[in-house]
C-alpha cells in the first residue's frame, strides 16, 4: 500500500482525471448559481472536444485549437441560454437534447471532414509545463510539475471563479438571481442578462474541459469520448455544493478513486472490485460523507420578467 | 407562452431528428455512390446488398469496426455487390440497426462484435430468409448465422514472444526491470484471448518476465487508457500491448509521450505512432468480412462457426520496426510454425 501511495503517477493520475470533471463541475455551479440546470455540459465538452481537433489541425496551432474550442462552446451555450431564459423551455430536456445532438453531430462531423482514419495523427497538442525549481524536487517535483497547461489552468480558474462569485457584486447578483430571481429584479438587476452570462460561462469552462481531452492529453478525438463525464461533473458540483472550491474537492477526489483502482488493477484483489471503486466512492460521497446540499432555491426555475 | 412553447417542441424535434440522422446520413451517401460507380458492374451482383452494423466503437475506431468497413468496401468494388452501413451509438441500438437491414431485404447483414451476439440471435430468428455474419461470436443453433472466430490467442502469443525477447534487449526505450503491459478495454472473450495468449507468449521465451494486466471497463475513453497505461510504465514497463479499441490510442499515445514500445491491436497501427508502435497483433477482419460475402454471393455462404487463425491466414502479426532485430523476428516465426503445425497450443484462458 505504502508503494502504491508512493508512485507519483498515482497523484498525477489523479490530477489528469480530476481536470476534466473539475472543468464542467466549475461550470454548472456558474450556471446553476444563476438560475439554471444545466445537464448539457456533456454535450459541450464534446462538440469542445471535436473542434479543438478541427482547428488546431487547420491552424496547426494547438492555442488556436483552444480558442475555437471555447468560442463553439460558447455558442452553443448561448443557444441552450436562448430556448432555455428567453423561452423558458424545460431545462433538462433541453440539456438530453444538447447531449444526444452533440454526440451524433460528432460523429457525423469525423466521418465527412475527417474519413474513416480517424484524426490525422500530426494533430498539435497543448504543451505540458515544466516549472523550475519545483521539478527538481524528488516525489512532489514529479507530481506537481510537468502537467498539461489546463491542468494549471484550472487551479487558476477555480480561485479566480471562488473571488468573482463570492467577493465581487456582479458575484452576488448572479446568486441573487439564482435565489430569488423576483427581489433580484426589484432592485433593479437584469435576470434575463445575468442567467444569460451563467450558461454562458458554463459553456467556457466546459469547452475546455472538452479541449483538454482531445489536445491537452491527446491529440486526437473518438466519438463520445467524453464517456459521461459531464455527468459526473453534475455529481461534482452537487456534492461540491455549488462552490468552485467543494466542486474541485469533489472532482478530486473521482479523480483519485480512479487513479486508485488503475494502481490497484494488478494487486491481490478482484479487478472486478476494483473497477467497481470510483462508483463506489461517489455513491457512498453522495448519500453520506457531503452532508446537507442545498440547490440555489430558484435552481430549473424559468424566470418571465415582470411587465 | 403558448406560442413559445409550440416553437419550442418543434425546434427539439429537430434538433433530435437531425441527430438520428446525422447517424446514418453518410450511410445513405455511401450506399447511393456505390450504386453510381457500379453501373458497369453485373447486375446480379448489385442487387446483392450487404449491411454492415458497427458496435458502438465506430467507423473509425482504428480497430476491428473499420477493418470490418475495409472488407465490405473491397467486396464493392473488386465483387461490385452492393454495400451500406449503420454505426451503433450504444448498445440498445443494435437490434433496431440489424432489423432495419434485414427489413429492407438485404441479403447479408453483418455484425460486428461479441457484444451483439444476442441482438442477433434475435433478429435472425424474425428474419430467417436474411442471412447473418457475426464477428467474434459463437452462434452455432441457426442455418442463416455465420459466426467468424478468430483465434487470437495465437497471434497475441506471437508478440508476446517478441515482447519477452524484446526485454532481453537494450536499447533507449527499455528499462532493466523486465516488466511489459497489457491494457484491455472491458474483461470480454475476444479481449482476453489476446491476453492469455501474450502472457503465455512472453512465459515461453522469458519466464521471468512480469506482465501487468490492466482493464480499463470500456473501448471508448482514451484519457483513461493513457493514464492506465502511464500507470503500467511507472510500474516499471516498458511495452504496453492494448486491446482496447479507441480506448487504446491513449495507450500508444502513453507509451510515445514516456519513450517506450507500444504494440498495436487487430489493424497494423504503426501509422499512430511510427517510432513507438513495435509491431500489431492482426485480427484480419476484413479478410473475414470479403469472403463471406464472396461465398454468400456465390451460394457457398456456410453457417455455424468459421474458425481464423495462423494457419489461414485470419490473424498474425504485423511487420515489426527497425529497432526489432531480425534474429528475434526470425525466433517469432519459428514459434508461428510451432502453432501452425500444432505443437504448440495456445490456451485462451487468462492467468490469474
Amino acid at each position: 500500500m505504502k508503494e502504491i501511495l508512493l508512485n507519483p503517477q498515482l497523484w498525477s493520475a489523479t490530477l489528469a482525471m480530476a481536470t476534466p470533471l473539475a472543468l464542467p463541475a466549475l461550470g454548472g455551479t456558474f450556471s446553476e448559481r444563476s438560475g439554471v440546470v444545466n445537464i448539457a455540459m456533456e454535450g459541450i465538452m464534446l462538440i469542445a472536444a471535436f473542434f479543438a481537433v478541427l482547428f488546431a489541425h487547420l491552424t496547426g496551432s494547438a492555442w488556436l485549437g483552444l480558442l475555437g474550442a471555447v468560442i463553439v462552446g460558447m455558442i452553443v451555450a448561448v443557444i441552450f441560454a436562448w430556448a432555455a431564459v428567453t423561452l423558458t423551455a424545460d431545462q433538462v430536456i433541453l440539456g438530453m437534447a444538447i447531449n444526444i445532438f452533440a454526440s451524433g453531430f460528432t460523429a457525423y462531423l469525423l466521418n465527412t471532414i475527417f474519413g474513416f482514419s480517424g484524426t490525422p495523427t500530426d494533430t498539435p497538442m497543448l504543451p505540458n509545463i515544466n516549472i523550475p525549481i519545483i521539478k527538481n524536487i524528488p516525489f512532489v517535483g514529479q507530481i506537481l510539475s510537468g502537467n498539461s497547461i489546463i491542468v494549471y489552468l484550472m487551479i487558476i480558474l477555480i480561485f479566480a471563479s471562488d473571488y468573482f462569485l463570492f467577493h465581487t457584486n456582479l458575484g452576488l447578483r448572479i446568486r441573487a438571481v439564482g435565489e430569488n430571481p423576483e427581489a433580484a429584479e426589484t432592485a433593479g438587476i437584469n435576470v434575463i442578462k445575468l442567467r444569460y452570462l451563467g450558461v454562458a460561462l458554463s459553456g467556457l469552462f466546459s469547452a475546455i474541459g472538452g479541449a483538454y481531452l482531445s489536445i491537452g492529453l491527446l491529440n486526437s478525438f473518438s466519438t463520445d469520448m467524453s464517456s459521461g463525464r459531464g455527468y459526473i461533473a453534475l455529481a461534482a458540483m452537487i456534492f461540491g455544493k455549488w462552490t468552485p472550491f467543494g466542486s474541485f474537492g469533489a472532482a478530486l477526489l473521482f479523480g483519485f478513486a480512479t487513479a486508485l483502482s488503475m494502481q490497484l488493477q494488478n494487486s491481490a484483489l478482484s479487478k472486478n472490485i476494483i473497477m467497481m471503486l470510483p462508483y463506489i466512492l461517489t455513491v457512498l460521497a453522495l448519500v453520506g460523507v457531503g452532508g446537507k446540499s442545498v440547490s440555489p432555491a430558484a435552481d430549473g426555475v424559468p424566470y418571465t420578467p415582470k411587465k | 407562452m403558448k406560442k413559445l412553447r409550440a416553437v419550442l417542441s418543434l425546434m427539439l424535434a429537430f434538433v433530435l431528428t437531425l441527430s438520428l440522422l446525422s447517424g446514418c446520413s453518410s450511410a445513405t451517401k455511401q450506399q447511393q455512390s456505390s450504386q453510381s460507380n457500379n453501373t458497369t458492374q453485373n447486375a446480379k451482383n448489385k442487387d446483392f446488398k450487404v449491411g454492415l452494423v458497427t458496435d458502438v466503437g465506430g467507423i473509425n475506431d482504428h480497430s476491428f469496426n473499420q477493418l470490418a468497413y475495409q472488407g465490405i468496401e473491397k467486396a464493392k468494388s473488386e465483387l461490385g455487390v452492393t454495400v451500406n452501413f449503420i454505426q451503433s451509438k450504444q448498445q440498445t441500438d443494435y437490434v433496431t440497426n440489424l432489423t432495419q437491414f434485414a427489413q429492407q431485404k438485404y441479403n447479408l447483414v453483418i455484425a460486428v462484435g461479441f457484444l451483439m451476439k444476442d441482438a442477433v440471435e434475435q433478429v435472425s430468428k424474425e428474419f430467417p430468409d436474411t442471412k447473418f455474419l457475426i464477428i467474434d461470436s459463437d452462434i452455432t443453433d441457426r442455418p442463416n448465422v455465420a459466426s467468424a472466430t478468430f483465434k487470437t490467442e495465437q497471434c497475441g502469443y506471437l508478440v508476446g514472444v517478441m515482447a519477452g525477447l524484446m526485454e532481453k534487449e537494450k536499447n533507449s526505450k527499455l528499462n532493466d526491470q523486465n516488466v511489459v503491459g497489457v491494457v484491455g478495454g472491458m474483461q470480454i472473450p475476444p479481449v482476453d484471448s489476446y491476453i492469455a495468449g501474450f502472457q503465455q507468449g512472453v512465459k515461453a521465451v522469458n519466464p521471468d518476465t512480469k506482465v501487468l494486466v490492466s482493464y480499463t471497463g470500456n473501448f471508448n475513453d482514451p484519457a483513461s487508457g493513457k493514464q492506465m497505461a502511464l500507470t503500467q510504465i511507472s510500474q516499471g514497463a516498458d511495452i504496453v500491448f492494448h486491446v482496447a479499441g479507441q480506448t487504446g490510442d491513449g495507450v500508444i499515445n502513453a507509451a510515445k509521450e514516456k519513450n517506450v514500445y507500444a504494440i498495436g491491436v487487430d489493424a497494423d497501427q504503426n501509422y499512430m505512432a511510427p517510432d513507438t508502435v513495435m509491431t500489431s497483433a492482426l485480427k484480419k477482419v476484413d479478410v473475414a468480412t470479403f469472403e463471406t460475402i464472396k461465398n454468400a454471393l456465390n451460394n457457398n455462404f456456410k453457417s455455424g462457426l468459421v474458425y481464423f487463425d495462423l494457419a489461414n491466414d485470419g490473424v498474425g502479426y504485423a511487420k515489426p520496426i527497425k529497432d526489432v532485430p531480425q534474429s528475434i523476428v526470425d525466433k517469432v516465426n519459428e514459434y508461428a510454425n510451432k502453432i501452425k503445425d500444432g505443437t504448440i497450443k495456445v490456451s485462451d484462458q487468462v492467468q490469474k
